[in-house]
């Protein structure tokens, strides 16, 4: 039932595609949450979670992404989203995410947009 | 004649993930009336946030029922989870603010917000004793 899984799909200078699978509640977002702070001590600064293969997250999932949105921010990072059900955009919309934090509706056009940069 | 409703009742275990058992409950029934899929996903995310909710608050069982009201122009589910925990005010939880959440270390505090922006109607009786969270979509809601 929903199996969560974690991958650091792709790294490009300093951007990191981490894809998400499965439900994110309190111990998916701790290894999001763990494998962002990883990243982020290495020297990324910009993580764009795919969630293509996500359908279901909850508030305790939604508190640890705030900590990695946080996180982000505090080393003038980004954090980044794409590839989201209609109901988590409407989540994140209800949240008001897309003030610090980047939604794209797909990779490829995250990438295009992210990936030059680095 | 009206079709009859679809009536599924369930009573979640105090396990983790349990609260995917009712997002289940949701999707069966919101199948059976052919409601629309993506706002039967927005019912299941108001779902697992009462049903966290009585987990993390409530005492002994949570109990869950999920009616789906059949309707060619205006099918509606309705969702009750009940508790037995202390009982909170409602009208007491702020609602909360993203930058001041970003400032906080307290970053939870979403739930009632997400359960009252996903659907219709929202109706939450609490006493000492027995919390009832009533929530209702319809489609073309929200």
């Amino acid at each position: 039932m929903e199996t969560f899984e974690l991958k650091v799909a792709d790294q490009h200078g300093t951007l990191a595609v981490l894809e998400v699978a499965g439900y994110i509640n309190n111990e998916g977002g701790e290894v999001i949450a763990k494998e962002a702070r990883k990243l982020l001590d290495a020297g990324s600064r910009t993580l764009l979670l795919d969630l293509r293969s996500t359908r279901i997250i909850n508030s305790i999932g939604i508190s640890l992404l705030l900590e990695v949105l946080e996180r982000t921010l505090e080393v003038n990072g980004l954090l980044a989203f794409c590839s989201l059900t209609p109901s988590i955009a409407k989540t994140f919309q209800i949240m008001g995410l897309a003030q610090y934090a980047r939604i794209f509706p797909d990779r490829p056009s995250a990438l295009a947009e992210l990936a030059p940069a680095q | 004649m009206m079709a009859t409703p679809v009536r599924v009742r369930l009573v979640l275990p105090r396990k983790p993930r349990a609260e995917l058992l009712a997002t289940r409950a949701v999707e069966e029934a919101g199948q059976r009336i052919a409601f629309p899929r993506d706002t039967l996903a927005e019912v299941k995310l108001a779902v697992v946030e009462a049903c966290l909710n009585a987990f993390e608050y409530g005492l002994g069982e949570i109990e869950v029922e999920v009616v789906a009201h059949p309707d060619n122009a205006h099918a509606w589910i309705e969702v009750a989870v009940v508790d037995h925990g202390p009982g909170f005010d409602p009208a007491g939880v702020a609602r909360p603010i993203l930058e001041d959440k970003l400032k906080s270390r307290r970053k939870r505090g979403w739930g009632l917000e997400l359960i009252r922006r996903l659907m219709d109607e929202v109706e939450i009786t609490s006493q000492p004793g027995l919390t009832r969270i009533r929530m209702i979509r319809r489609t073309g809601g929200v």
